[in-house]
């Protein structure tokens, strides 16, 4: 192991996983728009190659080749800084997600993720707070009410459902005795956590679907109310990296939720024993499951009102988050 | 052989450079005609009356206290969660106590009326 | 001065003094009464439980310039503005119209805005169409042009004519060179204010529209707000009025006959309808039986259209543009405009009617066409409601939001399904039947709570309704079987095409119709139709040319959407939305 490869792998890997991440993200655009198109019986996107598939290239040369407006009486460097923070933010969250196996690659054992924490979960947790800086930074300093107001409800409603997302978590961190997440999916090899946490799954979801602002509980950019919330004054390249970072939220989300209840790469283990990339592939296809409930609760359900959302999350789903740490304490404890 | 944080430290930087190299490039290659009109501050097609940034109803910022008292003490359940198969039912009795302290504060602020949007 | 209608003799007992006058014509009443003495009068006809005349139908004036016999006021001097005042009691079912000859320079008259608040905007409306100046109204600016406008349009001596248009550049003209660089100059203009706003420092006075997705045109609300709740509201109209009251005194009566479905253009055949109606009642056309049966098949099938674009454009406000019941909504309408464009060729403006019936009959397949689009449209209402009636977070959206109470509506002039959610089961169809409506068996639902889910319902309700009345008319179409589809009065309708080759007679008809129209006698009438969003109400003066004098256009949307000064105070931003979807309205006719 020379001091190359040491530096090169980290390096390469990274590369890897931001593309991989992008093009993911990108392609969700492409996947939302056209699993919508079937669900109000239309075709979506097909003009831009076949099945509209070169449609997320499109759109990004058209982003990259527009003329950019700042409008005056931004606080520019915020402004100009806001949907970068908002992206990293996403991507930075992946870092701890096992996506796969150890694998043999020239002569090297490389694992499929990028560090593998004792403290994964909590890494989780304290960057998915990250994300609500770009959204909020954004819609201060555009000074345009209508973002302002996106701005704050945003605030309110990341750091609130990050309490039921915690105490959701938790209760998975009791049964599996870890916050590691390798050991979350070997703990999972014989029945993934969904089997064990159904009302944890359900809190988790709703609790992320809140984190990443997505319909029901997209408020802070509520189209049809605040325009477009946090980035109406953004065009561009601007606008396309909070398109994108919500997009890749959602993939990055989605990766989550199929780790910790799902079974990760693992489950089930006769499949994922059979090849490497098998597990890769099992990994993958939950997380395309997640993301198509994500786009199906979209295609289904009105806003919720931010008051009562508010109301449901404090009122409703906190307690209920406790009720279930509190039952599965008592059950593992008795068991 | 580096650590996961170092292979974690690398990549955030990747991460953080790409969304800023993506706006570095869009910056090379777009037209900049800027002029007066087309950066004019507008609201829904009008002028704005007043200023955006202005005094703003406490309500948000109350969320936001009760959620710092809050998350703390969620974090402090984390440590208890990995070694309560360890533990065993002290760890119960001891985390019960802690929620139902958890619990007097969430009936607290729901009595004291801060979780009632206004 | 005898009357049919009980209410006079009593305003003239009380007010022997004021009443000036009574005329009956088409069997509607006009009381002329005397300008100075219009609100006790007023508050007589509202107040008094025999005449209770509640619901204010609009507001609006006559300007006599070239009238050739004025209305002069008390002493005989000329008297240039009369101010007609329609109303309406829903208690008795009566219609009444008040007229007020308005002397001075300005002319000068009481509001009576603090009798029916719906006069409010109505006033406005004169104020600025007229210049007539309402003593002790509390807000009499501008409505609908800008508030720096010079001149009120509707004045029969405002210049007419456009601006020269260039089509063609000249190449030597120096401009050329920078054609498509120059940058336009922008002027900064302050947005205005109501002047009734608190302006608190802690509030925040937002633009919601022109340009808004969920104002559902151009329309502007400017909206004061606390933190999100709404401190006060008030919509400002006027950026799509296109001036269709001051047209129709420009064009024939049939000419006219292309323009109402320009307003409400969600509903065009309703909108046609209620013009040639009164353009009817005025000649005293006479209409076949088998047109008005179409004609009703039609004015169903526009309600469900109109009901689909509220369901789907309501639906689009409060879940977003991916939600699936938009499209749905719109697939099904699509096939409504598969039929109209069946029938008539158009799918929007379709322009179907004319005086004394329809254009032409309609095709031999279009009663099987008809049936199969209810049979199929009835499953696909169960699934809307499968998807909405019963959805708990839609149901939060619109259960105790937008509330209004029947009097408040009543004191608005709301109409349609705004008054109907309130428990008001007022219905132009019931109350005063055209078409032969009388002939249908169907109900109108009310719901009695006054919120958005309320209306929600009775849209719903009235859509069942009208697949039944759909159904009815197919059943009697077929009874009927063909016939004529015309007035055949000569005077009235174009004769058919073969009579022209054999007839000198009916080639002069034909020539004289086209070239100048028909000579209507000189009088005024009233008709309205239940629009899908409330009384949709023609009031045509007639001074014997073969134009209209006056053509004031009672729009149920301008009403009903003054009710949102009186819901959104208290409410929060995000319902802002619910009202305006709820209302529904549509700004064409809103600004007329």
């Amino acid at each position: 192991m020379d001091w190359v490869t040491d530096f090169w792998i980290p390096v390469i890997k990274a590369i890897v996983v931001v593309l991989a991440l992008l093009v993911g993200g990108a392609y969700m655009t492409w996947g939302e728009r056209k699993l919508c198109a079937r669900f109000q019986v239309r075709y979506g996107p097909n003009r831009a190659g076949p099945f509209g598939i070169l449609q997320p290239l499109a759109d990004a040369v058209k982003a990259i080749f527009k003329e950019e407006i700042v409008p005056h009486h931004v606080d520019k460097a915020i402004y100009l800084m806001s949907p970068g923070i908002s992206f990293a933010a996403v991507l930075i969250t992946f870092a701890v997600i096992p996506f796969g196996p150890q694998i043999d690659l020239l002569g090297r054992q490389i694992g499929l993720w990028i560090g593998d924490l004792q403290v994964g979960l909590l890494y989780l947790l304290a960057i998915a707070g990250l994300g609500s800086y770009g959204i909020v930074l954004g819609g201060w300093s555009s000074n345009n009410k209508y973002s302002l107001l996106g701005a704050l409800r945003a605030t309110a409603q990341m750091i609130s459902y990050e309490l039921p997302m915690g105490l959701a978590l938790l209760s998975v961190v009791v049964l599996a005795g870890t916050l590691n997440l390798n050991r979350i999916v070997d703990f999972q090899g014989q029945w993934p956590l969904i089997v064990w946490q159904p009302l944890g799954f359900l809190i988790f979801f709703i609790a992320i679907l809140a984190e990443s602002n997505r319909s029901p509980f997209d408020l802070p950019e509520t189209e049809n109310e605040l325009i477009s919330g946090f980035m109406t004054e953004y065009g561009g390249i601007k606008f396309a990296l909070y398109f994108i970072a919500e997009y890749t939220a959602m993939v990055v989300n989605s990766a989550i939720v199929a780790t910790l209840f799902l079974g990760g790469w693992k489950w089930p283990a006769v499949l994922s024993n059979l090849h490497p990339l098998a597990g890769v592939a099992l990994f993958l296809a939950k997380v395309l499951v997640v993301l198509f409930l994500y786009v199906w609760v979209r295609a289904s359900c009105p806003r919720v009102r931010y008051d009562k959302f508010m109301r449901f999350c404090w009122k409703f789903l906190m307690p209920l988050a406790w009720v279930n740490l509190a039952v599965t304490a008592v059950i593992v404890a008795l068991i | 052989m580096l650590s996961d944080y170092h292979f974690i430290g690398v990549f955030v930087l990747v991460a953080i450079a790409f969304p800023f190299l993506a706006l570095g490039i869009a910056w090379l290659l777009r037209p900049k005609k800027p002029n007066p009109v087309k950066t004019a501050i507008y609201e829904c097609g009008l002028e704005t009356i007043g200023d955006a940034w202005v005094r703003f109803r406490a309500q948000y910022y109350i969320y936001a206290l009760i959620f710092v008292a809050f998350d703390v003490e969620a974090v402090f359940l984390f440590p208890w969660a990995v070694a309560y198969h360890r533990v065993g039912l002290w760890a119960l009795a001891e985390v019960f106590l802690f929620l139902g302290i958890l619990t007097i504060g969430l009936v607290y602020a729901w009595r004291k009326g801060a979780l009632r949007w206004q | 001065m005898s009357t049919s209608n009980p209410s006079v003799h009593k305003l003239q007992a009380q007010f022997p003094q004021a009443v000036l006058g009574v005329t009956d014509f088409r069997g509607e009443t006009t009381v002329l009464v005397r300008a100075s003495e219009i609100g006790p009068i007023c508050r007589f006809l509202r107040d008094d439980p025999d005449l209770a005349y509640d619901l204010c139908l609009f507001v609006s004036a006559i300007d006599q310039l070239h009238l050739p016999n004025p209305i002069t006021s008390r002493d005989g001097g000329p008297c240039r503005f009369v101010v007609v005042y329609q109303l309406f009691s829903l208690k008795h079912n009566r219609r009444l119209r008040l007229k007020a000859p308005v002397p001075g320079d300005p002319p000068r008259i009481d509001s009576v805005a603090s009798i029916w608040p719906a006069a409010d905007w109505h006033e406005r409306e004169t104020f600025d169409l007229f210049g007539i100046h309402f003593r002790g109204h509390p807000d009499l600016r501008r409505i609908l042009l800008p508030h720096d406008w010079v001149g009120h349009p509707l004045r029969k001596d405002y210049p007419l004519g456009g601006e020269p248009v260039q089509f063609t550049v000249n190449r030597d003209d120096p401009e050329l060179a920078n054609l498509g660089k120059q940058i336009m100059d922008a002027p900064t203009k302050e947005s205005d204010v109501p002047p009734w706003f608190s302006g608190r420092p802690d509030t925040m006075i937002l633009n919601v529209g022109p340009q808004h997705p969920a104002t559902h045109g151009v329309l502007r609300i400017v909206v004061e707000l606390e933190g999100e709740r709404i401190v006060n509201a008030a919509p400002d109209l006027g950026h799509l009025h296109s001036g269709f009251e001051k047209t129709a005194e420009h064009r024939t009566y049939q000419q006219f006959a292309t323009y109402p479905s320009r307003m409400d253009y969600v509903a065009g055949m309703s909108n046609d309808l209620s013009y040639i109606l009164a353009v009817e009642k005025l000649v005293e056309a006479q209409v076949p039986p088998r047109a008005n049966i179409i004609r009703v098949i039609l004015l169903e099938l526009q309600r469900l259209a109109a009901h689909l674009i509220w369901i789907g454009t309501q639906t689009l406000d409060l879940a977003g543009t991916i939600h699936a019941l938009l499209q749905y909504a719109f697939r099904e309408r699509e096939m409504i405009l598969d039929i109209f464009e069946m029938v008539c060729g158009a799918r929007l403006t379709t322009s179907y009617f004319t005086t004394g019936g329809l254009r032409w009959d309609v095709p031999p397949a279009f009663p099987t066409k008809v049936r199969e689009f209810v049979d199929y449209f009835e499953k696909r209402l169960d699934e809307y409601e499968a998807m909405l009636t019963h959805n708990p977070i839609y149901r939060s959206r619109l259960e105790g939001i937008a509330v209004i109470n029947a009097e408040q509506a009543i004191g608005l002039g709301c109409t349609g399904p705004v008054l109907r959610g309130c428990g008001i089961g007022y219905d132009v169809r019931k109350s005063m039947p055209y078409c032969g409506y009388e002939e249908y068996d169907f109900e109108i639902p009310t719901r009695p709570y006054g919120d958005a889910y309320s209306r929600y319902q009775v849209r719903v309700a009235e859509m069942r309704q009208s697949v039944s009345i759909i159904r009815q008319g197919l059943e009697k179409l077929k009874k009927v079987g063909p016939g004529p589809i015309k007035d055949p009065n000569r005077k009235l309708t174009l004769p058919p095409r073969e009579e022209l080759e054999t007839s000198m007679e009916a080639l002069i008809h034909h020539f004289k119709l086209v070239t100048e129209g028909f000579h209507p006698p000189a009088g005024e009438v009233y008709s309205s139709v239940e629009n899908p969003k409330g009384e949709l109400g023609f009031y045509l003066v007639s001074d014997g040319n073969p134009r209209p004098y006056r053509c004031k256009i009672r729009g149920p949307s301008f009403s009903n959407i003054s009710a949102l000064q009186v819901m959104a105070p208290g409410s929060l931003f995000s319902d802002l939305v619910a009202m305006v979807g709820s209302i529904d309205i549509t700004l064409g006719e809103v600004d007329r």
